[in-house]
């Protein structure tokens, strides 16, 4: 039963909320109702409106550094021109999210915290090594602690932030040049889809080699996830059909589906091998 | 001065639905924005058991919650039997049977309150082992679902015509083949909602969403142990049926039950995962099919097996071998014909009606192996489906007459448009090219009843038609709108015949108490059976009000039309007189008279004999769909390019309708083969969201072409057949034909997932 | 007493003062407190857009907002879409074109074809019905099969794009 409800206007009144006592904190609203409502997860007794932070919202960009709000929407990254320049990853992933009325809705820090493994802005934003500034009130002030996405999420639904804590903001450098990136999805349906496997491939290829590759895989793990391993195998090689296919084996190693109602384990690896393919393919160039 | 009036027909033409704008504009209040004054909501628990004994149900804590009215369980009424075999009863006593039975109910004054009053319940069960599988349940020492039926065994259908042994002498290829297929659901926009409420003489006054609102009194009246005679039924506007509502289902006799405990209107509302796991699905049947050709391609026999998994309880989904076994039998000429069902309970969820009734699996069935045939004998599938298919005046061996039968012409057509020979030997040529898109295109065709079906002994309906002194129609149908556009139908008949606009007609269909008997609103009858009744009332009150201004005009009633509110000379279009201007002549005279006609219309049909012989649909129709795919080799997603659809329609009455009719049975067929099934293990449904349950969505829809061919059926309203059903049935198998014809591999158990088809490749 | 928050807020164009518990639903808060009953529950998690309203320019699945955050803001819904006197040029196409059977799933259709067909204003690319089609992605109808569906918005925006 929600008892107090807030509606703070800066990211210093909400910690100092959170800072009171656990509370249900609610951006878009989009993944909190259906948990709610199908009893996934509980109200707390403070619901937190963050809504009217505007120093959460917007995407800026100083120097090389991007910083995007914890309330950006998907659509204003979808509609972004700076981003569509300077990451079009991350506008591709926008435009495979949901559907046209989530993403008016749906904010970055909301899909983030939700931590869902199909989460689908992870993906390209743990190509861009982004990070994560998380807020909280300590000793009478706002404190920003700042973390790689990466170490983020901790399991479907979990992560390493505390129940004091506001995620305000994603952090990350643009690209350097010649960063190629890619990122592929796939469902039955083409959009409202939680995604049986998507995933993101980065390098900057150059006379057939890729160097500073990444991949990252959503709905495989736990986790979205770095393919650490697979990055390895595809590092400063040149890229041919029999690296293609050490790195498809590599990343099918790599990943560890589940069995579910959406699809199985063995589809879902097969996806990856797929899709890693379909990735090289693209980031290199042909 | 004279005003002439040239004679305009609207017959065929593009017609927007008569209650479109109000849908438009959010001002339709369908049953589900309905609050009566005093009104409760009701909320039912459902068991989370398969089969258990019920030990105890404390409901102490939930009475005692502030805003509740009511809790009943089955300990608080008397046994009410009731369904399509009496074997259902509102709230479930002394043992539950599958997951969606009812265990108890609440009403009160708000839906969270009722809501919270549930979790207050509490039931202490003994597990009983359940059986899942029809083969399982048939075993002997199988645990028992229904006491009254200890070997499990429901419904059973058979039919035999020949001899097979002989047929399969002279058959010079035999196949057999299995075929399993899914439980899927209807996914009605609007979840399912009812209100009730009785009146201090214990009549009923039920809201209701049915599809067959005369007879939906007479199955409703056992489960409340009330008369028939004293239920009323009203229909608001629903959000969609598709078949979902052919039946009473427990919420609305427990909403009832709520009601009267009450002494208040009660509304029950499912949210939509009570929708997906408490509707009826349509009916999954395990086929067992073998059939015989000569070299020459003359189709020798089909043998026909197949399983039905009952569920816990019997809707109309068993009864479904009915229509199957015309297809099995009736569609192309099949000599020698044998067709066995056995419906078997289970611990499962129980299946209803659904778009097509048993037509669907049967010609997916039957479509696919035509082409297995086809390619054993080295036929293309066009040659071999024209070979094969009747002629008119053809008799099926179960009795359907094939007066005026177009299978060959809608073949024809449907090769022709599609260039399908060509594009065929083309795919077949690229199958073993390394490409990651595969092309194929794929030809399905089937039969179904297009004047009805004569599974009552009545298959009728009934119109009142009356002219007020303004010359304003009301239309009274017992023909019931679930969306289906008869109300735009009906509409046009009466414009057609009695010369006056659509704003000057109304249609009244919503109200047991007012409307004249009809069966409902399924069979693809409505367009011709209420049309029918309402043409003959139309030319009723046409020659009555001709009848009256010939009296006091020179020239005769023959000799006069009417046409945009005017009674006119019929060659020249000249007027006579101002149609309401002769109404209240008629009316306000020494000797008056008002036009109120009345109208009965009963198809010539036949009932079964209890071989299942005779001709139960007044005229039947058939199709040849023809689809285009690309599949995806690589992730196994098969993309369904362009769907070209040639159907006898008899004749095109309202071309948006017919066109929105065919335009989304395909979508529904689409879902069937491609991506829908309800998941269920263990008799639990896994999948009870839109988020996991996939039906169609815009992107998805290919492009369509459709090609009306007109018959002009003698029998039907303007030369008009039934049509709504086929577009739902046949595109599945065309499309798993296509998806053949891409890759040389068949489903025998759609829906053809991206995984499933992966697999297929891959593993 | 449970909790309740007064909001403020403009509604179809007029000003609105409404209390609501703070785990209601903007679509519950419409239907239950304020009668407008064109949006319509019929999935409750924004997987069929039965319930599209559109909050501050843009539309959103109103099951899945929280009533409390419409404080301040700007909501139209169907029943703001057209006027007393006529339908809206889109309502219209969709009668004409035989969008609409059962017309449960309309009014959300309706308001994210309107939607998408006044984001596109202004830009050089025409939708196309490929467009049209993933536009309306987050609305699921069972009836139309979306063929008439797109007819009509491709059709409003050929004539809004040439007018």
């Amino acid at each position: 039963m929600i008892e107090n409800y807030k509606v703070p206007s800066s990211i210093a009144e909400a910690a100092q909320i959170l800072h009171q006592g656990e509370a249900t904190i609610v951006a878009g609203g989009t993944d909190l109702t259906p948990q709610t409502e199908a009893g996934a997860r509980e109200f707390a007794v403070t619901l937190i409106n963050i809504q009217r932070i505007e120093e959460m919202r917007g995407i800026s960009r100083s120097d090389d550094r991007y910083r995007i709000g914890g309330l950006t929407t998907v659509t204003e990254i979808l509609e972004s021109e700076s981003l569509a320049i300077d990451v079009p990853v991350l506008v591709e992933a926008a435009d495979h999210f949901a559907s046209p009325q989530i993403r008016n809705a749906a904010t970055i820090a909301g899909n983030l915290c939700n931590a869902s493994p199909a989460g689908d802005m992870c993906i390209p934003l743990l190509l861009l090594d982004a990070e994560v500034e998380l807020a909280s009130w300590v000793d009478g002030s706002v404190s920003v602690r700042t973390l790689a996405l990466a170490d983020f999420f901790t399991g479907p639904g979990k992560t390493v932030m505390r129940t004091d804590e506001l995620l305000t903001a994603v952090v990350f450098n643009q690209p350097v040049a010649g960063f190629a990136a890619t990122f592929q999805k796939s469902g039955p349906r083409p959009a409202l889809e939680i995604s049986t496997v998507s995933m993101g491939v980065a390098a900057v290829p150059e006379a057939g080699v890729l160097t500073v590759v990444r991949v990252a895989i959503g709905a495989v793990a736990p986790v979205p996830l770095r393919a650490t391993d697979t990055e390895a195998v595809l590092e400063g090689q040149a890229l041919d059909e029999s690296l293609i296919d050490k790195a498809a084996e590599s990343v099918q190693q790599e990943v560890s589906p589940i069995d579910d109602v959406r699809a199985s384990a063995w589809y879902r690896k097969h996806l990856t091998g797929v899709y890693l393919r379909r990735a090289l393919s693209h980031v290199a160039g042909n | 001065m004279s005003t002439v009036i040239e004679k305009k027909t609207v017959i065929g033409k593009r017609i927007p639905k008569p209650d479109a704008p109000d849908k438009a504009t959010g001002r339709t209040i369908y049953i589900n924005d309905m609050v009566l004054p005093r009104m409760l909501f009701g909320k039912i628990l459902h068991t989370d058991r398969v089969h258990a004994k019920i030990i105890s149900i404390d409901t102490s804590a939930a009475k005692a919650l502030p805003g509740v009215h009511t809790v009943l369980t089955g300990d608080d009424i008397p046994v009410l039997r009731f369904g399509t075999t009496r074997d259902n009863v509102p709230l479930k006593a002394g043992k539950v049977r599958c997951i969606r039975d009812e265990v108890a109910a609440v009403a009160a004054e708000s839906e969270a309150i009722a809501a919270e009053a549930l979790g207050l319940i509490k039931v202490e069960y003994e597990d009983l082992p359940p059986v899942f599988s029809p083969t399982e349940a048939l075993r002997e020492g199988a645990p028992v679902v229904q006491e009254d039926h200890p070997d499990n065994r429901s419904l059973a259908y058979e039919f035999s015509h020949g001899d097979i042994a002989a047929a399969e002498a002279e058959s010079d290829v035999v196949l057999e083949h299995q075929f399993d297929l899914p439980y899927v659901t209807h996914c009605c926009m609007g979840p399912g909602c009812v209100i009730a409420d009785f009146d201090t003489a214990g009549k009923l006054t039920i809201y209701s969403q049915t599809q067959y609102p005369y007879n939906y009194k007479m199955d409703l009246a056992p489960a409340l142990g009330i008369h028939p005679g004293d239920i009323r039924v009203i229909q608001p506007p629903v959000g969609g049926a598709f078949g979902s509502k052919l039946d009473v289902y427990p919420f609305e006799p427990i909403c009832a039950l709520l009601a009267r405990a009450a002494g208040r209107p009660v509304k029950l509302t499912f949210s939509r995962e009570e929708e997906f796991i408490n509707s009826p699905t349509r009916q999954p049947v395990e086929f067992k099919i073998r059939s015989g050709v000569k070299k020459d391609g003359t189709l020798t026999f089909r043998s026909v097996d197949c399983l039905l998994n009952n569920g816990a309880y019997t809707s109309w989904g068993p009864t479904t071998p009915v229509i199957q076994m015309r297809t099995f039998t009736g569609h192309f000429r099949v000599p020698v014909v044998e067709y066995k069902s056995q419906s078997v309970y289970t611990n499962s969820v129980y299946a209803g009606s659904f778009r097509g009734y048993g037509n669907v699996q049967a010609t997916y069935v039957t479509a696919s192996v035509m082409d297995m045939l086809a390619e054993e004998v080295g036929m293309d599938p066009i040659a071999f489906r024209l070979k094969n298919a009747q002629h008119s005046g053809e008799i099926t061996p179960q009795g359907s007459i094939l007066d005026d039968c177009r299978l060959g012409e809608c073949i024809e057509i449907a090769a022709e448009k599609t260039d399908f020979l060509r594009k065929h030997e083309a795919n077949i040529g690229n199958r073993d090219q390394s490409a990651r898109f595969k092309y194929g295109i794929g030809i399905a065709t089937s039969i179904h009843n297009a004047g009805g079906a004569k599974i009552h002994k009545s298959d009728g309906c009934g119109t009142i038609l009356k002219l007020d002194d303004y010359a304003r129609a009301t239309l009274i149908t017992g023909a019931s709108e679930i969306g289906q556009g008869i109300d735009a139908v009906l509409t046009q008949i009466v414009m057609e015949e009695l010369g006056i606009p659509m704003s000057d007609i109304t249609i009244v269909n919503n109200d047991t108490a007012l409307g004249p008997w009809d069966v409902g609103v399924h069979a693809s009858r409505t367009t011709f059976i209420a049309g029918n009744s309402a043409l003959r009332a139309a030319r009723a009150a046409r020659k009555q009000v001709l009848d009256a201004a010939a009296k006091q005009s020179n020239v005769t009633a023959e000799e006069m039309d009417l046409r945009s509110g005017y009674v006119v000379q019929a060659d020249n279009g000249v007027a006579i007189i101002k149609l309401d201007k002769l109404l209240r002549q008629m009316h306000f005279t020494d000797e008056p008279e008002l036009v109120m006609v009345t109208e009965y219309y009963e198809p010539p049909s036949e009932l079964e004999d209890k071989n299942h012989v005779g001709n139960l649909s007044a005229t039947w129709a058939h199709g040849a769909y023809v689809a285009e795919v690309r599949v995806d080799t690589e992730t196994g997603e098969v993309k369904v390019l362009k769907m070209t659809a040639v159907q006898d329609v008899g004749r095109v009455i309202n071309q948006l309708g017919i066109e929105g009719q065919m335009e989304g049975g395909i979508s529904v067929s689409l879902g069937y083969a491609l991506s829908e099934e309800l998941q269920i293990r263990d008799g639990k449904v896994l999948n009870p969201s839109f988020r996991d349950y996939k039906v169609p969505t815009a992107p998805e829809t290919p492009e369509i072409e459709l090609h009306f061919v007109e018959s002009n059926c003698k029998e039907g309203p303007m030369g008009a057949k039934g049509i709504a059903e086929l577009p739902a049935i046949i595109p599945a198998p065309a499309i798993a034909n296509a998806v053949y014809n891409a890759i040389g591999i068949r489903f025998f158990a759609p829906p053809m997932t991206p995984e499933k088809v992966a697999r297929a490749l891959h593993q | 007493m449970s909790l309740e928050i007064e909001v403020g807020f403009t509604l179809n164009g007029r000003t609105v003062q409404v209390k609501v518990p703070p785990g209601m639903t903007t679509l519950a808060m419409l239907r239950e407190k304020l009668d407008m009953t064109g949006g319509k529950l019929a999935c409750g998690e924004g997987e069929c857009g039965a319930c599209t309203v559109k909050i501050d320019g843009r539309t959103i699945n109103s099951c899945l907002m929280f009533a409390v955050d419409c404080d301040g803001r700007d909501i139209q819904t169907i029943e703001g879409l057209g006027s007393v006197a006529g339908l809206e040029i889109m309502q219209q196409a969709f009668v004409e074109h035989g969008a609409i059977q059962c017309g449960y799933c309309m009014p959300g259709m309706i308001m994210q074809a309107r939607y998408l067909v006044d984001q596109n204003a202004g830009n050089d690319q025409k939708l196309s019905r490929e467009d049209i089609a993933r536009g309306l992605e987050g609305n699921v109808c069972r009836c139309s099969g979306y063929t008439k569906v797109v007819d009509a918005v491709a059709a409003v925006a050929l004539e809004e794009a040439s007018a």
